[in-house]
């Protein structure tokens, strides 16, 4: 392909990088601040419908899925693969460039601290010199002249490509994310215990995915410590296949459990009422009786010398649910209330009800509460249903990545050239470097060789 | 509590270190740049020993867990991690004039801590979805890259301090002279930035394993997690700017200081934002 193609050259700039990275970041901070997914509704309900229309066909209230986005996150992926392609015959080429050894303009500016005399003649030195380098460095090459002699030697070459490494283990936590957004589900399944479920809600409203095994929650249990915090949440579960348990496990949050490739998270939990209706009668906090519900049942009330009567039961009261008439006679006289099972939802659909129909007044009779209750509860746990093929592909991008960053920050391309020049029968030795980068930690190099020179001259005195 | 304690006087030895840091820089002389040292290194062995106390405590409780799950104590290790690095690069650059300049963020970040109505200083026992072992790692990992990038935030307004001093030279007050020369200021910068970058990231990956685990999905764009990701981005751009396009001094300078920005958006601005990740 030429690179002078239009649509290469655009694909090969850095500055289109950098323009992506800030749409992208543009786009990552809208999602923050606009209500995203199931979040959304009660802000769009607050919009006038013209302008909530705008925004959904701009897919504002599902931007991280939304086509633009994959646009942007597309254009990318072509940026980074063109831009390396663009780059890569140039570092090829500084990976495999052989430069010469004998630089003599290289020496002319070193620190005078870079050079000393070994007691040596020229040809027994620079042999030594040419083993040590030999065991420490790379590519190592000697030039000899009548009076002189150069060496040179380098390590981390391997540094030219640290840039590739990161930029393919992106490329491949991208395939990993499409991968798994192609091939994997995330749903959710609510199982009260002792029941089974063989199909699980797929998140987003995308219907419900059928699986070819059920799962029975045996038992769900919840642990508080003592100052009321939950301590753990735990599902009991069982996997039946052709009418077998083939696995039990316990699920627990931070340890799911998989089972034929699918993950099965603890996500939420709940309460059902199940049972016999119960008439429960509280005074302040304190519970002091619950009676069965049926027409006719009487109750005493002790305090207030009271006789209660159910004297009627209705399953659905105007399609409130259930209740059950009171009549209570005191000494005070007679009253008759309404108890309703849901009195909480009716009381926030309908605020100040109470205040204008006592007949609706569970705590009319005071000091007594009366409520409607069901004689067991049974707890249903929540679960969440994942499977996604991509994330061994993005655990080995963020493996990539992690070697890539070792390479680019923590190591670099170090060149180092040895002149000796024949003093009678001593050497002068100097040592310069270069470095792609850190010149600190070149100068360490350097001093390192100084010190191996001098170590040699001594051993050999 | 005895570690509560020891905290709230270590928010009042930073703040004298920061004094004499500021001192030193306003009169020039040495000796107060050395109290300053002495105050910041008495502070962060006390700020040690209480984290180490408060550990203790958490296990004789009956709740053992390593002092970094919720805000207290994030803010507390924030600015432990800051004064640490600080003293750090102190030592290895032989150089005070940072100090001024990063100490009050670990100041501020003791007193938030400390002051705040709304930041409990209890230890409480760990919510069903912070019983991980990658709690600590995420936590550790994620306010080291914090504080390196509040190190390079401050070298950042140094950078601008000292660009006072070019633009009427004749006038320049002694504290300017005492700041670095700008192309160390901005290695510095780098280097810092590097640092923050590798933790930063290692940071988001141990979340991501610690998400896969606890909800199901190594990433489900909530806002913290989008935050963590625009930070990245940001200081993604700037080292590409630097390495491509051979950014320097100012503009570096700015970058570093959008960057921290967007840390303490991460940080703490999140948690104005409905998500999984808010601290309670």
């Amino acid at each position: 392909m030429s690179k002078k193609n239009p649509v290469w050259s655009f694909f090969a700039s850095v500055k289109l990088a950098i323009v992506l990275l800030i749409l992208i970041s543009a786009a990552s901070i809208l999602g923050t601040l606009i209500p995203q997914q199931e979040a959304a509704g009660p802000f769009i309900s607050r919009l006038s419908p013209g302008v909530a229309d705008i925004l959904r066909s701009l897919q504002l209230f599902n931007i991280f899925h939304s086509a633009w986005f994959m646009l942007l996150m597309a254009l990318l992926a072509t940026n980074l693969i063109v831009c390396s392609l663009n780059r890569f015959p140039a570092a090829w080429k500084r990976f495999r460039k052989e430069p010469e050894p004998d630089q003599a303009d290289l020496f002319e500016q070193i620190p005078a601290d870079q050079t000393v005399i070994s007691e040596t003649p020229l040809k027994e030195e620079t042999d030594r010199l040419e083993n040590l380098l030999k065991k420490k460095l790379k590519g190592v090459r000697r030039r000899d002249g009548s009076d002189h002699a150069y060496l040179y030697g380098e390590k981390g070459s391997y540094a030219h490509f640290g840039v590739y490494i990161i930029h393919t283990s992106v490329l491949i936590l991208m395939a990993g994310v499409v991968i798994g957004f192609l091939f994997g589900f995330e749903g959710y399944v609510d199982i009260p215990e002792g029941e089974s479920a063989a199909a699980v809600a797929l998140k987003g409203g995308g219907g419900t995915k059928s699986l070819d095994f059920a799962v029975r929650c045996d038992r769900f249990f919840i642990d508080f410590y003592e100052n009321g915090m939950p301590k753990t949440y735990r599902s009991d579960l069982s996997f039946v296949k052709d009418g077998r348990v083939v696995q039990t496990s316990p699920v627990l949050v931070n340890h799911p459990v998989t089972f034929a490739g699918i993950r099965f998270y603890q996500a939420n939990y709940g309460m059902i009422p199940s049972g016999d209706p119960i008439m429960v009668v509280t005074e302040g906090d304190k519970k002091i009786k619950d009676v069965k519900v049926a027409i006719g049942m009487e109750f005493d009330l002790p305090g207030k010398k009271a006789k209660v009567q159910m004297i009627r039961v209705e399953e659905n009261l105007m399609g409130m649910g259930p209740a059950v008439k009171l009549n209570i006679q005191s000494p005070a006289g007679q009253v008759q209330i309404w108890i309703f099972q849901a009195i909480e939802q009716i009381h926030q659909a309908n605020p100040g009800l109470i205040e204008q129909a006592p007949l609706f007044n569970p705590s009319l009779f005071k000091p007594y509460v009366f409520s409607l209750d069901q004689a067991n509860k049974q707890y249903y746990t929540g679960l969440q249903v994942m499977q996604d093929p991509g994330v061994p592909i993005v655990a080995t991008g963020a493996l990539v990545m992690m070697i890539g960053f070792l390479v680019v920050f923590f190591s670099s391309y170090r060149q180092i050239w040895i002149r000796l020049d024949s003093r009678g029968d001593k050497t002068r030795i100097s040592i310069a470097g270069k470095s792609n980068k850190d010149a600190v930690g070149l100068d360490r190099e350097i001093r390192k060789w100084l010190d191996a020179v001098k170590l040699n001259k001594e051993s050999a005195s | 509590m005895i570690n509560t304690v020891i905290l709230s006087w270590v928010t009042f030895i930073y703040f004298t270190a920061f004094a004499f840091y500021l001192v030193r820089m306003v009169s020039g002389k040495e000796i107060w740049g050395r109290l300053a040292t002495v105050a910041a290194l008495i502070g962060l062995f006390a700020q040690t020993t209480a984290l180490i106390l408060r550990w203790i405590t958490s296990y004789q409780m009956g709740i053992g867990h390593a002092p970094l799950s919720n805000l207290y104590e994030s803010l507390i290790f924030f600015s432990w991690s800051i004064v640490a690095l600080y003293l750090l690069m102190e030592w290895r650059t032989k150089s005070r004039s940072l100090g001024t300049f990063v100490v009050p963020v670990a100041f501020l970040s003791m007193a938030f801590a400390s002051l705040s109505p709304n930041v409990s200083s209890r230890i409480q026992p760990l919510i069903p979805a912070l019983q991980s072992n990658w709690l600590t790692t995420h936590v550790l990992t994620c306010f080291l890259g914090y504080a390196a990038f509040t190190v390079a935030f401050a070298l950042g307004l140094m950078v601008f301090m000292k660009g006072l001093e070019r633009r009427n030279p004749e006038s320049s007050r002694s504290f300017i002279q005492l700041i670095p020369e700008a192309d160390i200021l901005d290695e510095l910068i780098y280097q810092s930035v590097v640092l923050g970058f590798v933790f930063l990231t290692i940071g988001i990956m141990t979340g991501s394993i610690w998400a896969h685990y606890a909800w199901g999905s190594y990433w489900s764009w909530d806002p913290k997690e989008t935050w963590s990701l625009i930070t990245w981005l940001v200081y993604a751009i700037m080292l590409h700017a630097r390495y491509v396009r051979g950014w320097r001094g100012k503009r570096m300078a700015v970058m570093a200081i959008i960057g921290f920005v967007s840390v303490l958006i991460t940080y703490l601005g999140v948690n104005y934002l409905p998500g999984l990740h808010s601290y309670q």
